[in-house]
């Protein structure tokens, strides 16, 4: 379903979307980031990229799997505890970022089903907006089978046009949306449709950074596990891990319990974000660690979502959105890390 | 509703049995599940065991398939969760979910000679599988067992091992000389150098620390094993067991999921990461 939305007529979509609890890109002091919303005029959809993708929405940084106390025999019960079951929708979604979840899903999928995940994600639509211009000078989607007017994982995807938006619903999530505001919508007329093209066309090319060959990536870091490459990569790195904290694909997370009180037992078992970056992540407890360096932690970073991952789900774990590199306060730069891969030693 | 997979189900410690004392101390517990069915598994296959309030870890289940009324986990006293393991009694509650992983190939076996090595708390995996084989003995060809310890008091399942040699062929060995010792004396790997397994028809399993795991596999190379004939099992840090927290992954695989039995065919292509 194609549409046209006035611009002016967006805060009465959004009105009538009430039912749904919306989270949008809210600025707090220069920081970006999807909060909840109360009135339909707080949207301001004038924001480049937040800082952590809806990715947290999905899959919060901290969540409750279940809470444990001691019963009346004094043996340990246990109380299952899923996220609400509350129909969302998110607005101001880039593309990369929702081709992100597409990623997440497979993680959160197969064999074992995760509740807490596939919850939250099938109550959750997604209203993306296409990419006019880069939203950060690091952008580079099309490195990694993306574009900034993808529709991958998205319900909706609004384009820019100025006075008012390109409405491309993809899904019948998305119909029900603009089924709400029947009359708020336009047909798209043929020069709405050339406008568009116009668009997608120059914001395609305004994309500054490349990774070149990409394909060519996987193969060529099998054959450098080995390679001193990888200290000479890492030896700036802090370990701070916010290449993972910020990255929209990362899925890794820890599982730990939280005790109120001893006794009479009472406390949670919670899921909370965790990195490959930290030196005890693979740590067994005898003190042997797998991968006890910085270089095999950096290693493992780039080697996971260019080469691990696209031999396991067939595609990179990466959809360009840049945040690593912007946010690396060392300044290392996946991009330029892949260029010198693809001609290292050649 | 679908199973929520980390929802752990309760069961209550039947017997706690101590095996190794000192600075390393070994129990094996037995578990019942306290209201629903369990559930059936593979040899080799684990568990993740909740203490509630102290947290979960992944243990591999030492008991047999075979054995209907009880799951058995021999466990060495090492971090958090252990060492509250350690301070539980009989009749206490813990949670088990699971269970995990691939489990080992034992049907593709038949016909074959078994050697079984193993080093210290390595022997739990083992002790699975080998029983397995001896419950369908008729299915297999000979069958034997390498097994080493620091000292003799670190040896675990000490009754049961003199009980095995009344069916299978039982080779010891402690890491230094001891007064009262007659069996071997040296490293698990210079032991199986020294009883020269014969590589024909056989399928080796190796379970232990990932040095003598390294060792064994050069030296069953050496005795003439192709790399299709030694399997292992490969410990990670594992926090949820279904391939989705990505502690385990090496490579393409999860060891939660994709192992922890890997044979060394498969194993020496995946980045050494274990």
């Amino acid at each position: 379903m194609e549409k046209i939305l006035r611009k002016k007529s967006f805060p009465q979509w959004v009105k009538k979307l009430e039912s749904y609890r919306i989270y949008a890109p809210t600025k707090n002091g220069d920081l970006w980031n999807y909060e909840l919303i109360n009135h339909s005029e707080d949207i301001n959809l004038d924001y480049l990229n937040t800082v952590l993708s809806p990715k947290k929405i999905i899959f919060p940084q901290r969540e409750t799997f279940l809470e444990f106390s001691t019963s009346n025999n004094g043996n340990p019960e246990i109380k299952e505890v899923l996220p609400e079951e509350d129909p969302s929708l998110v607005f101001g979604v880039r593309p990369c970022d929702a081709k992100a979840l597409t990623l997440t899903d497979q993680v959160f999928g197969g064999d074992f089903d995760d509740l807490y995940y596939w919850r939250r994600r099938n109550q959750t639509v997604l209203v993306g907006l296409a990419c006019p211009t880069p939203p950060s000078p690091n952008c580079f989607c099309l490195s990694v089978n993306g574009s900034p007017h993808s529709k991958e994982g998205l319900d909706i995807l609004m384009s820019d046009l100025g006075d008012r938006y390109y409405v491309e619903s993809l899904t019948e999530k998305g119909n029900k949306l603009l089924n709400l505001a029947k009359k708020l919508f336009e047909e798209p007329k043929a020069k709405d449709k050339k406008d568009l093209e116009k668009i997608q066309l120059a914001s395609e090319k305004k994309i500054k950074r490349q990774i070149k060959e990409t394909k060519k990536i996987p193969p060529k870091l099998k054959e450098m596990f080995d390679s001193p490459f990888w200290d000479e990569e890492a030896m700036s790195c802090i370990r701070c891990g916010i290449c993972t904290y910020l990255c929209p694909t990362c899925h890794c997370f820890d599982i730990s319990d939280e005790v109120l009180s001893s006794s009479p037992l009472e406390g949670k078992r919670v899921r909370t974000w965790d990195t490959c970056q930290f030196p005890d992540f693979t740590m067994h407890s005898s003190g042997h660690n797998p991968r006890p360096d910085k270089a095999s932690r950096l290693r493992q970073r780039i080697l996971h979502k260019f080469q691990y991952f696209v031999e396991r789900y067939k595609n990179y774990q990466c959809t360009g959105c840049g945040r690593c590199i912007s946010k690396c306060p060392v300044g290392i730069d996946i991009i330029e890390v892949l260029n010198k891969v693809r001609g290292y030693g050649t | 509703m679908e199973p929520n997979p980390y929802i752990p189900k309760l069961t209550k410690i039947i017997q706690i049995k101590e095996e190794v004392g000192g600075a390393r101390p070994i129990k094996t517990f037995r578990t019942q599940f306290l209201n629903e069915n369990g559930f059936s598994f593979r040899c080799g296959q684990c568990a993740m065991l909740s203490v509630f309030g102290k947290g979960e870890s992944m243990i591999s289940i030492s008991s047999s398939p075979l054995v209907k009324d009880y799951l058995q986990f021999s466990i060495l006293k090492m971090g958090r969760v252990t060492s509250s393991l350690h301070d539980l009694q009989e009749g206490d509650i813990i949670g088990v979910r699971g269970p995990y992983g691939n489990g080992f190939p034992i049907e593709k076996w038949k016909g074959k000679n078994l050697i079984f090595i193993g080093g210290g708390i390595g022997l739990a995996p083992i002790w699975s599988v080998l029983h397995t084989a001896l419950g369908k003995k008729e299915d297999y060809g000979k069958i034997s067992l390498i097994y080493g310890a620091r000292t003799s008091k670190d040896i675990v399942f000490k009754e049961e091992l003199e009980e095995l040699r009344q069916k299978i062929k039982v080779h010891l060995s402690i890491d230094v000389e001891e007064p009262e010792w007659k069996e071997f004396v040296g490293f698990v790997p210079v032991n199986v150098l020294d009883k020269k397994p014969s590589p024909e028809n056989a399928i080796s399993v190796t379970c232990g620390p990932p040095i003598m795991i390294k060792f064994v596999i050069q030296n069953l190379k050496a005795l003439g094993f192709k790399d299709e004939q030694i399997y292992t099992t490969v410990e990670n840090k594992m926090k949820c067991g279904i391939g989705k927290c990505g502690r385990c992954n090496i490579g393409l695989h999860y060891v939660c999921q994709d192992g922890p039995v890997y044979s060394w065919a498969e194993l020496k292509n995946l980045p050494q990461e274990y």
